[in-house]
């Protein structure tokens, strides 16, 4: 895929990120191309949260240029364009999940009826119907990420953020979850998501491999394997990481 | 029971606290701060409480006994007009007006008889005393100030004098009114606020820590919709609590409530409103619960010693004073017993209202901006 053709969704320009002596980015500079389904993958610590919390508006970068959506991040013209799902669940735990999702879809300005409708269909696909009373305090690990991932979905976004959303999830809602990622990609949606599972980034479009907050390497897996010769990703990405220790 | 292990315990109390310069600091200003109010508050007599005084006397007799009264307890001004002075006290400018009638001297000396050179006794004479008893911690001072000027007079003279007083009220239906009347406005306040406070302070904190203000930041709800969000539910949470402490004041104190039930419950919300912009305001110097928490005693003594719960705003320290009017919680008080004591209206009440209003759009203000700030 030819990025430099395309129209850029988000881009960092030698963004670095202090907080006091600890760097948390270095200079990272990569782009996402309008309707990619990009992948962040890093060790812990590696600077992931901090970009996406960069992007947002959340922190402001020490240094380096960020354009979201055409936008500074701190625009707020495009926040109902984007769907988020930070790292920590991050819900109001004494509420029910339907009214957490309530409460949200509000904010994003769904009406009553189309809010009803999402709020029933992302409740199945994060196979939560059931449990749709109870309140997030609650749930198991696994489910609160799930209600967590159900509330990001719900605007109708150009620009899906997902930090870590398969953490904790059996592998049959994985694979569940990948394939409406997929399905979203392919109306057009443009997906930036992390991730500590090597076999998942194979469904990305590219990957960009970061480490101390450097972007290390980027492009499609296969690129990514045949550039470090490795059987699989796991194996090239610690490949990749001893090779950029050595330099 | 093993020691190494309690003591292990111990030590990771300490560690904590020695992760936290913040808390420690906390844990050892907080103390000396409330004993330093305490003391300051607590430790002075009501003084330079406001009186107007007229004298129409025609001889100096007046003028003795004004010199004898004592100028720390009393602030005394002058006025030459009876009802002005009323009038003072009325609008609550003074506590009392103090008017010596036109032949206070002749009626109060030992006359001449009308025929022949014999000395008859004094007529005898009567100091008026127009007094706003809503305050009776004031009010007393206006009392024993007056008998002791009255003792030193006699001291003086060495005889004793034929003066009396006549206290009028200026406000008849709280003449009686015990201290209950006076506090139950202090505590209501004093309990909403502190409620409110705390309340709103671990909301915050919860949503800070949480991560959920975070999401509500990058949807498009704005700082400004948050805050006044809270706002609202907050308000209306005091309007109900503002009702049941209102009728527990009445049905079980029977307190006094002359004015309109109205405007002091929305004194009320408007105090609770304050409280709560400025838990929001708190919970960003606070990263966890814990640290919330330690912030209450900042909030809890100053309102408890120098919004005029217990001891008259009047009367404190010339230098603790200007800190009572920046807290909302004292024009809260003094609005409330203006009303329920005095049964003032809007018309007397609005510059409490407006000031509470202020207070709730500068906190407001800033706690939007502090939003805003850490966002970007
Ligand atoms: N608020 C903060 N204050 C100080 N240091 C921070 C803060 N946030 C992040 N860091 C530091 O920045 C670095 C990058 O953290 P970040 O959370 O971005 O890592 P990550 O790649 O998301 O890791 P993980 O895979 O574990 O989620 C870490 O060294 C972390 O300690
Ligand atoms: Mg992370």
């Amino acid at each position: 895929m030819n990025t430099d053709s395309q129209k850029k969704t988000l881009t960092f320009d030698n963004v670095s990120k202090t907080y006091g002596d600890i760097t948390a980015l270095n200079k990272l500079s990569f782009s996402i191309a309008e309707g990619e389904l990009y992948g962040l993958i890093g060790p812990n610590g590696a600077g992931k949260t901090t970009s996406i919390r960069l992007l947002l508006g959340l922190e402001r970068p020490s240094e380096g240029r960020i354009e979201i959506l055409g936008h500074s991040p701190s625009n707020r013209a495009h926040y109902s364009e984007i769907g988020y799902m930070p790292q920590e669940t991050s819900l109001y735990i004494e509420l029910t999940v339907e009214e957490n999702l309530e409460l949200f879809g509000r904010l994003y300005g769904l009406d009553r009826s189309a809010l009803k409708n999402k709020i029933s269909e992302l409740l199945a696909f994060v196979e939560l119907t059931e449990r749709r009373k109870t309140v997030v305090a609650n749930l198991s690990g696994g489910m609160k990420h799930r209600a967590s991932l159900a509330v990001a979905l719900l605007p109708e976004p150009k620009l899906l953020i997902l930090d870590e959303p398969t953490v904790g999830v059996d592998p049959e809602l994985r694979q569940g979850f990948w394939s409406r990622f997929a399905e979203m990609q392919k109306k057009g949606i443009t997906i930036l998501i992390t991730t500590h599972y090597m076999d998942e980034a194979a469904h990305c479009h590219r990957v960009g491999l970061i480490s101390s907050g450097h972007l290390i390497a980027q492009g499609t897996p296969n690129a990514l394997l045949k550039e470090s010769q490795a059987k699989n990703l796991e194996e090239a990405f610690l490949k990749l990481i001893k090779r950029e220790a050595i330099k | 029971m093993s020691l190494k292990r309690t003591l292990a315990i111990t030590k990771k109390q300490f560690l904590s606290i020695g992760h936290d310069p913040r808390s420690l600091a906390l844990m050892i200003l907080a103390p000396i701060m409330a004993m330093l109010i305490f003391g300051f508050a607590f430790g002075t007599q009501p003084e330079h409480v406001k009186v107007v005084i007229v004298n129409h006397d025609h001889g100096t007799l007046a003028s003795q006994f004004i010199n004898k009264i004592n100028h720390t307890d009393l602030d005394i001004t002058t006025s030459t007009n009876k009802s002005e002075a009323k009038n003072q006290v009325k609008n609550g400018q003074s506590v009392a007006a103090i008017i010596f009638p036109n032949d206070f001297t002749a009626d109060a000396l030992p006359r001449l008889a009308p025929r022949g050179g014999q000395l008859l006794p004094p007529k005898g004479t009567k100091i008026t005393v127009f007094l706003d008893t809503t305050d009776q911690q004031l009010s007393a001072v206006v009392n024993s100030s007056l008998a002791a000027a009255s003792q030193k007079m006699e001291s003086g003279s060495g005889s004793s004098l034929p003066i009396t007083f006549s206290t009028d009220y200026a406000f008849p239906k709280a003449k009686d009114a015990g201290y209950i009347n006076y506090f139950a406005a202090g505590i209501m306040v004093f309990a909403i606020t502190v409620f409110t406070t705390l309340l709103t302070l671990l909301a915050f904190v919860g949503e800070r820590t949480s991560g959920t203000l975070d999401r509500l930041r990058i949807t498009p709800a704005n700082e400004t919709e948050i805050v006044v969000g809270y706002e609202l539910a907050f308000g209306a949470i005091a309007a109900v609590q503002g009702i049941l402490l209102l009728a527990v004041a009445y049905f079980v104190y029977h307190i006094l409530i002359i004015g309109s039930v109205f405007l002091a419950g929305l004194l009320i919300v408007l105090t609770a409103i304050d409280a709560q912009i400025i838990g929001v305001l708190i919970s960003a110097a606070a990263k966890r619960e814990s640290q919330a928490v330690q912030f209450l005693p900042f909030i809890i003594f100053p309102v408890f010693l120098l919004s005029g719960i217990f001891i008259p705003v009047q009367s404190l320290p010339n230098w603790l004073r200007p800190f009572s009017y920046v807290l909302p919680t004292t024009w809260a008080i003094d609005g409330i017993r203006d009303v329920l004591l005095r049964g003032w209206g809007l018309s007397h009440i609005w510059p409490h209202l407006l000031i509470l209003l202020g207070f709730a759009v500068i906190l407001s203000t800033l706690a939007i901006v502090g939003l805003k700030r850490n966002r970007q």
